[in-house]
């Protein structure tokens, strides 16, 4: 009887989770394979929106791309001395430096300030070559000088363009260290790097996974149970140091994570009441429109302006390019001219996701506002294929020399958005005479080293898929001429449409090492007005990322800068425990 | 006999090795590595970064020279890190997903095979009679409805509809794998709270396992009455529970002992379409994401489980039938 009253107690607890106890309980359809890896050895976004409520920055964007400083007692500007350029003779950047004061009440989770050391461990560790750090840019060219014992300064030389916006990681030294030292001294003579991986694993998976959680984070949450495959729990860090407005305790002291990789049945769990919010990571598009219907005042659904660029690579490479006209921009201009983005994003998004016309995310400082808006207009779709020669046949299809204009388009098979994208803008061509046949792939297939870098041997004509535009640190790389992969370089670069325009590399290398803002911005005004003319890529949509969250939880939002809605965890709370809004989801 | 079951086994050793040859050969050849897709999207990736990764991860090598480092491994008694959770593979498989799968596929088969045997004989003795019809129809509604569905329908039924009919009265969760109380609650709160998340999945399997040994168990006992030995036995009188306990029941069970030889390497390997569904962190689905994410070591321990069971289970099941058929002899 006693047992079935305390199992009573608990269940009902669990039904009654959120302003009950003061608990948030979030939904994501990934599970991170390890958390709190400070050198991100694995980027899979759902480890980075959890590493958010256990993990502090010096400093950070909010939600809306202004700065804030968090391990730091200040953002280091230009205008506070904190951000210096070094400038040669001729007036060229040669280095560009950053000093960070660490607050006093910094501290780990067990008490133990942070300091100077944390931030040189863990940059002398992603330097090291045996750490299979995905990319290093720009931490191989940084150096951290102690100034004392609160105060560094990083320099980077070569100078790095985004100095400003971002600072070096950290990780528990006095944690950490001896048994970085004993992988040191395991591995220093071995050759074999497969060896030398798996003792980094052992290394890394003795404070990361969920047999061996994290022993100390910096972050507002730390991890306090991880059931492999069903569930992770965090608990309020004691030793944080920002302090929500009022009382603590109004603000929720247990996030869970639950997770449930089929979306389908994430959906359920959202419409029974069993999550109080969903993650960044998770919903379909349609499905998020399916839950918008069902709320019923119990939870709302937001389409958040996200990061993530739609659009159709257009082949320009190779014999059959160059029959069809798919080198000229002209017959680009004709293609995107010939379809109704509008319709297309009112049809599928019920317009929350907006149409794009250039590579640059609109919430960025470098988004051009006026750049050309590719509106459908068949009349110029049809005079500029004319101009190319290219005339209905009696099938109705475009010809030239005998060739129909008929193009293969691809993308992943089994993604029903993009496969109903592919079915409109099909229809769309085909009434201006361009036969386009639908030939999608597996993403492994798509996404392998046989397909999009191919493109020289006509493998595709159009594939679409997708770039993840960062709004901050947007350099342009995606279109530059070093980026067509080829045999010569080992089909290494990402510019697969394999467009190459002098004015554009140019601009593209200036902007590099252009530490003006504005001035970049007029170099970045530029390259989008070529690209926008010359249309390597049809551009047709930036992303919402959906998400749902139950009335009345405050400070759960996130954007295109911060990602995750993980970026304000100290605030996040229930209006009905008294916690206070500072941020509401836009 | 000694000596047919030592023959067997050591065929089984060429067998294995072939088969993990075949695994890793048609993993390793598919497209694309798990470096390429750590680096798609990433403009920034210099060819030196990823020519680095490949190394650190061997994907620098042919897949049979890393086929034969890992053979060389695997018989010292390492099976490697699984890519994707950054633990020994062995771990990952044993102690983090084949318990849930177990827990889910046992019960299933334990009890859909009590529930089956007994419905299957019933329907045999009762050709064409009415709960006959009924159970033919039932048993070819619940293997015809796609297990999806199926689900998907359960899942609706029972964790929206009928709690708000109710007013959460009546409710089933949606999905996942227990977790609403405190591990240190005490055994039984945890239990039934795996129990409550437990419902779901396991009716959904065994329904369609119910309907499939039905079936066969009437196929079985049908042919097994009508055969000489069953009549000579009814002409000599001796009672018809008798004859169809003792004599036809026996003989009835070897295609079903075949069947349930040939699942039990099944229940190690989950259902993926169950645990799809229902979010249970099983193998099934396991050895779907590995593939996907071409996790290598995880691929590798859990098709060799599979296929380990499956020749030792093949060989329990010939000498099972020894066991139940006096005719069978392998001296």
């Amino acid at each position: 009887m006693k047992k079935t009253l305390v199992l009573s107690a608990l269940l009902l607890g669990m039904a009654l989770a959120g302003p009950a106890n003061n608990s948030l309980v979030v939904g994501t359809s990934q599970e991170p394979p390890n958390i709190y890896d400070p050198w991100n050895t694995n980027n899979l976004a759902v480890t980075s929106e959890i590493n958010g409520y256990m993990g502090a920055a010096l400093i950070a964007p909010d939600d809306d791309g202004d700065l804030y400083a968090d391990i730091a007692t200040a953002v280091p500007t230009l205008a506070n001395g904190g951000y210096k350029v070094v400038k040669n003779a001729a007036g060229d950047v040669v280095r560009n430096s950053m000093t960070y004061s660490i607050r006093k009440d910094a501290k780990w989770s067990d008490g133990t300030p942070i300091k100077v050391a944390d931030f040189q461990f863990w940059l002398k560790v992603v330097n090291d070559d045996r750490v299979p750090v995905p990319e290093r840019t720009p931490w191989n060219r940084a150096k951290i000088t102690a100034v004392d014992g609160d105060t560094f300064t990083v320099t980077y030389e070569p100078p790095y363009l985004f100095a400003d916006q971002t600072g070096p990681g950290l990780a528990p030294s006095h944690i950490m260290s001896a048994s970085w030292n004993a992988f040191d001294n395991a591995t220093k003579n071995q050759k074999d790097a497969k060896v030398v991986n798996e003792e980094w694993k052992k290394f890394i998976s003795a404070f990361t996974t969920a047999r061996n959680l994290p022993k100390v984070v910096a972050g507002p949450f730390r991890p306090t149970s991880w059931r492999s495959g069903n569930s992770l729990t965090m608990t309020r860090n004691p030793n944080y140091w920002r302090k929500p407005k009022g009382d603590l305790n109004n603000y929720v002291q247990t996030v869970t994570y639950r997770f449930i990789p089929n979306t389908n049945t994430l959906k359920v769990n959202v419409l029974s009441g069993q999550l109080d919010a969903i993650s960044a990571v998770s919903l379909t598009f349609d499905q998020a429109i399916d839950l918008q219907r069902s709320e019923r005042g119990k939870f709302k659904t937001y389409f958040v302006p996200g990061a993530i660029w739609e659009h159709i690579d257009v082949n320009a490479r190779g014999t059959k390019a160059k029959e069809l006209d798919l080198d000229d921009p002209r017959m680009r201009q004709a293609l995107l001219l010939s379809i109704d983005r509008d319709a297309l994003t009112k049809a599928l998004f019920q317009g929350k996701q907006a149409v794009s016309n250039s590579w640059v995310n609109p919430i960025s400082k470098l988004y051009k506002k006026n750049v050309r808006d590719y509106n459908q207009n068949v009349a110029q779709a049809r005079q500029l294929f004319t101009q190319l020669g290219w005339t209905p046949g009696s099938d109705g299809i475009l010809q030239k020399n005998g060739r129909k204009l008929a193009l293969n388009f691809s993308t992943t098979a089994g993604n029903s958005t993009r496969e109903r994208v592919q079915q409109i803008l099909q229809d769309q061509w085909k009434k201006v005479g361009v036969q386009v046949t639908i030939q999608n792939y597996p993403a492994s297939v798509f996404f392998g080293p046989d397909m999009l870098s191919k493109g020289q041997e006509g493998k595709w004509d159009l594939a679409m898929y997708a770039w993840t535009g960062n709004p901050i640190f947007e350099e342009g790389n995606l279109f530059k001429a070093e980026s067509i992969p080829t045999a010569a370089n080992g089909y290494a670069g990402q510019n697969y449409s394999g467009w190459n325009d002098a004015e554009f590399n140019r601009l593209h290398k200036q902007a590099q090492t252009e530490f003006s803002l504005p001035e970049r911005i007029k170099l970045f005004d530029r390259m989008q007005t070529i690209w926008s003319s010359e249309l390597p890529a049809l551009p047709l949509y930036y992303r919402v990322n959906p998400y749902t969250k139950v009335t009345g939880l405050n400070n759960y939002t996130f954007s295109a800068y911060t990602l995750y809605p993980s970026w304000n965890a100290y605030q996040i709370g229930w209006a009905s425990r008294g916690a206070a809004e500072v941020n509401k989801q836009k | 006999m000694g000596t047919y079951i030592l023959k067997r086994i050591l065929q089984m050793i060429p067998l294995l090795l072939l088969i993990s040859l075949v695994i890793y050969g048609l993993t390793a050849l598919q497209p694309g590595d798990p470096v390429d897709q750590l680096t798609f999207g990433n403009t920034n990736i210099t060819p030196e970064d990823i020519a680095r990764l490949k190394a650190a991860y061997g994907l620098d090598q042919p897949w049979y020279t890393r086929y034969l480092f890992w053979l060389g491994q695997a018989v010292r008694g390492d099976l490697g890190y699984s890519q994707d959770f950054n633990i020994p593979a062995t771990e990952f498989v044993f102690q983090q997903r084949m318990p849930n799968t177990l827990l889910l596929t046992v019960p299933a088969l334990v009890l859909s095979t009590l529930i089956a045997v007994p419905l299957g004989i019933f329907s045999a003795i009762r050709q064409y009679s009415l709960p006959d019809y009924l159970l033919t129809f039932l048993s070819f509604l619940a293997f015809s409805a796609p297990v999806f569905w199926v689900g998907a329908m359960a899942l609706y039924l029972f964790a929206i509809f009928l709690p708000n009919v109710t007013g959460g009265a009546v409710s089933l969760p949606p999905g996942g794998l227990g977790g609403d109380v405190p591990a240190d609650a005490g055994w039984w709160a945890v239990a039934l709270d795996k129990l409550k998340y437990l419902i779901l999945p396991l009716s959904i399997l065994m329904l369609r396992e119910i309907a499939v040994t039905t079936r066969f168990m009437r196929a079985s006992m049908l042919e097994v009455m009508n055969q000489d030995f069953i009549r000579t036995a009814r002409a000599k009188g001796l009672p018809a529970r008798r004859v169809l306990y003792k004599h036809a029941l026996r003989n009835a069970l070897v295609p079903i002992l075949t069947i349930m030889g040939l699942s039990i390497p099944g229940l190690f390997g989950g259902a993926v379409i169950t645990e799809t569904v229902f979010s249970w962190p099983g193998m099934g689905k396991a050895i779907l994401d590995a593939l996907v994410s071409k996790d290598f070591n995880v691929v590798m321990v859990s098709l060799m489980l599979l296929s380990i069971l499956t020749v030792v289970f093949q060989l329990l099941t010939d000498l099972a039938y020894a066991a139940v058929d006096p005719r069978i002899r392998y001296s």
